[in-house]
């Protein structure tokens, strides 16, 4: 009972000093916010990321020419598919594509099969030669659906149209949202590549363990190869994402550093008239605890209130406005995707690092101050 | 008569050994007795009010001893004396010192918060007291919208919610007229005729004047100079 009577006369006291408050908590939401979004934007890319490589080949061959990403020799296929240990290998057709129409990236992959982990469809694969199967995002770029069709200009500046035989729903979106799917064949003429060669070649290992004695075993066999293992691709995203997330919160660390100096200019910085107050309530009876726990609830709500605020604008943010204000750094060159919506992934660890982070250090300088004024005597703080 | 409060060579300075030092009570002993109505008289800066705080457990001095119904107060720790003002005294604040915008029902309850009492006791407790002091009918108003009047009132309200034994009033009649200050005092004695111990700061002739003041300490810079019986 005591304590929600200290509770209820704390919203008291914070309604009185409404201006002033409402200031603290739009800094604090803003700058909690700010950094909520770029963890939400990560961890979001990140999962995609996660989901993306799920079904991934564990090992991927690339053929390296003057250190840059060649076409590769279909023998090449052949040969390591005989290697002792692996289960398959087979070649893949896949490239990239720039829609000048709307200024978007598309990848385009040529198959005469399904691709693991897009089984979820609208409509059906490509079936037969002129077919394609398109991601949400291509879709939307292109205002077609199932049924529609797609222009496409090869190489020679030559419009080549699809139909449009399916559109893809994933549990990612990210995914497939860029996706042109086509038959080998199309694929092929398509980027006029030459016969026998493919862009890379993925290999299924039979042993999980085996996965780097194969790739080394590859790499001896043809120096001119790159293995890719999957282990090494999920670092890569994440060395990738830790980093650039790394650097937008550095860059907005000076942010955290002004609204801490704001908060604790505002938060120590007491006021005559808070001072005359705690003289008051202890010289009417209220003990120094009383005092402290009457600025703890104050704090708290405060904080909590900011952080509500600034988690859910962030979330707003980044998973229905698609973070604009970060999008152009976190997510690098793929903002010429189609524009796609994040999945929302939340990490709740994050989430209790950055309360703690941000609850804590403005509740303690809120109780702080009131502390110092709270152990003299009610006397000299009346007199003062 | 046993005395309820007693001071013994009580000295209090304010900054000591800084250029701005203030002796502000000299040596200073007094003894006031249960359901007495003693003034402190003097002029500005004569120690009243010190004197007073000192009483009232609200500061500590700088030596000497000061007993409430037989503790020394002086020497204990924050928590007892926080615990001694909030059953033993009821203030009355020369500049009323209520919460500004705040209402009137909210500034009375205040000093039961930190108390272990329901809300409907608090409140019923309060809307008697308002009641009693006729100033229950604006008890919903911001105190910083009453008259110098109501606002004393309310002070007198929120000194008396805890059901104090002893009423220590700095200046009560500072900020009222002269009819305000008569109803304060008609307020007072009635408290006193209900047994309460009341200690008065002033230098309002119209208070130490009055026919319900047994005793009045005169003080002059720090000093307890005479004590007179009425």
């Amino acid at each position: 009972m005591r304590h929600l009577k200290i509770l209820e006369y704390a919203l008291s006291s914070l309604f009185r000093r409404k201006y002033r408050n409402l200031s603290i908590v739009a800094v604090y939401a803003l700058t909690i916010g700010i950094l909520a979004s770029i963890l939400f934007l990560t961890h979001s890319l990140k999962t995609e990321a996660t989901y993306l490589l799920h079904d991934a080949p564990e090992l991927i061959v690339q053929k390296i020419s003057a250190g840059r990403h060649d076409l590769i020799p279909s023998e090449y296929t052949e040969k390591i598919s005989t290697i002792p240990g692996v289960g398959s290998a087979e070649p893949r057709y896949w490239g990239y594509y720039y829609d000048s129409l709307t200024h978007s990236n598309y990848t385009l992959i040529g198959i005469d099969d399904t691709i693991p982990g897009l089984s979820l469809l609208e409509g059906k694969m490509p079936s037969v030669s002129g077919e394609c199967a398109v991601g949400a995002g291509v879709g939307h770029a292109r205002i077609a659906g199932t049924g529609d069709t797609i222009t496409l200009f090869n190489s020679k500046d030559t419009p080549v149209v699809f139909h449009i035989a399916g559109v893809f729903r994933s549990e990612s979106n990210i995914l497939t949202n860029d996706l042109i799917v086509m038959g080998e064949k199309d694929f092929l003429h398509f980027f006029e590549l030459p016969a026998g060669r493919s862009t890379d070649i993925t290999v299924s290992v039979n042993n999980p363990n085996e996965i780097a004695t194969i790739a080394g075993k590859i790499k001896k066999l043809y120096p001119d190869t790159r293995p890719i293992t999957k282990s090494e691709i999920i670092r890569t995203y994440d060395a990738v994402f830790n980093w650039r997330s790394g650097m937008m919160l550095t860059i907005f660390s000076s942010a955290l550093i002004a609204f801490c100096i704001l908060a604790w200019d505002k938060a120590t910085g007491i006021s005559a008239e808070e001072k005359h107050e705690i003289g008051i309530l202890k010289a009417i009876g209220w003990d120094t605890a009383d005092i402290l726990e009457l600025k703890f609830w104050e704090g708290i709500v405060i904080s909590l209130t900011s952080l509500l605020v600034g988690l859910i604008a962030a979330f707003i943010h980044v998973f229905f406005l698609n973070a604009p204000i970060l999008t152009p750094v976190i997510k690098g060159w793929s903002v010429l995707f189609p524009d796609f919506r994040l999945t929302p992934y939340i990490d709740i660890y994050q989430i209790f690092v950055l309360a703690f982070l941000t609850v804590t250090p403005y509740v303690a300088s809120t109780i702080i101050p009131s502390w110092k004024t709270a152990i003299t005597d009610p006397e000299n703080v009346m007199r003062n | 008569m046993d005395s309820l409060i007693r001071t013994e060579n009580v000295t209090k300075i304010y900054n000591p050994r800084k250029p701005d030092e203030i002796k502000a009570l000299d040596d200073a002993s007094l003894s006031i007795g249960k359901g007495e109505v003693v003034v402190l008289k003097g002029p500005s800066g004569s120690g009243k009010t010190t004197l007073l705080s000192l009483l009232g457990c609200m500061g500590r001095p700088t030596s000497g001893r000061i007993m409430v119904d037989g503790k020394d107060v002086a020497k204990l720790p924050e928590r007892f004396l926080t615990l001694i003002r909030r059953k033993t005294f009821g203030f009355i604040f020369q500049q009323f010192n209520l919460i500004r915008n705040v209402s009137v029902l909210e500034n009375v309850l205040l000093p039961l918060y930190p108390v272990e009492t329901s809300f409907p006791d608090m409140q019923s407790r309060a809307e008697k007291i308002l009641s009693d002091l006729n100033i229950n009918n604006k008890m919903h108003m911001k105190v910083n919208r009453l008259s110098g009047g109501e606002q004393q009132r309310v002070a007198i309200a929120r000194a008396l919610i805890n059901e104090p034994d002893i009423i220590i009033a700095d200046e009560p009649t500072a900020h009222l007229d002269s009819k305000l200050s008569s109803d304060l005092l008609r307020i007072l004695e009635t408290l006193n005729s209900s047994g309460k111990t009341i200690v008065i700061a002033t230098h309002d002739p119209f208070v130490y004047d009055h026919h319900f003041v047994k005793r009045i300490v005169e003080m002059k810079d720090g000093h307890i100079r005479e004590i007179k019986l009425t």
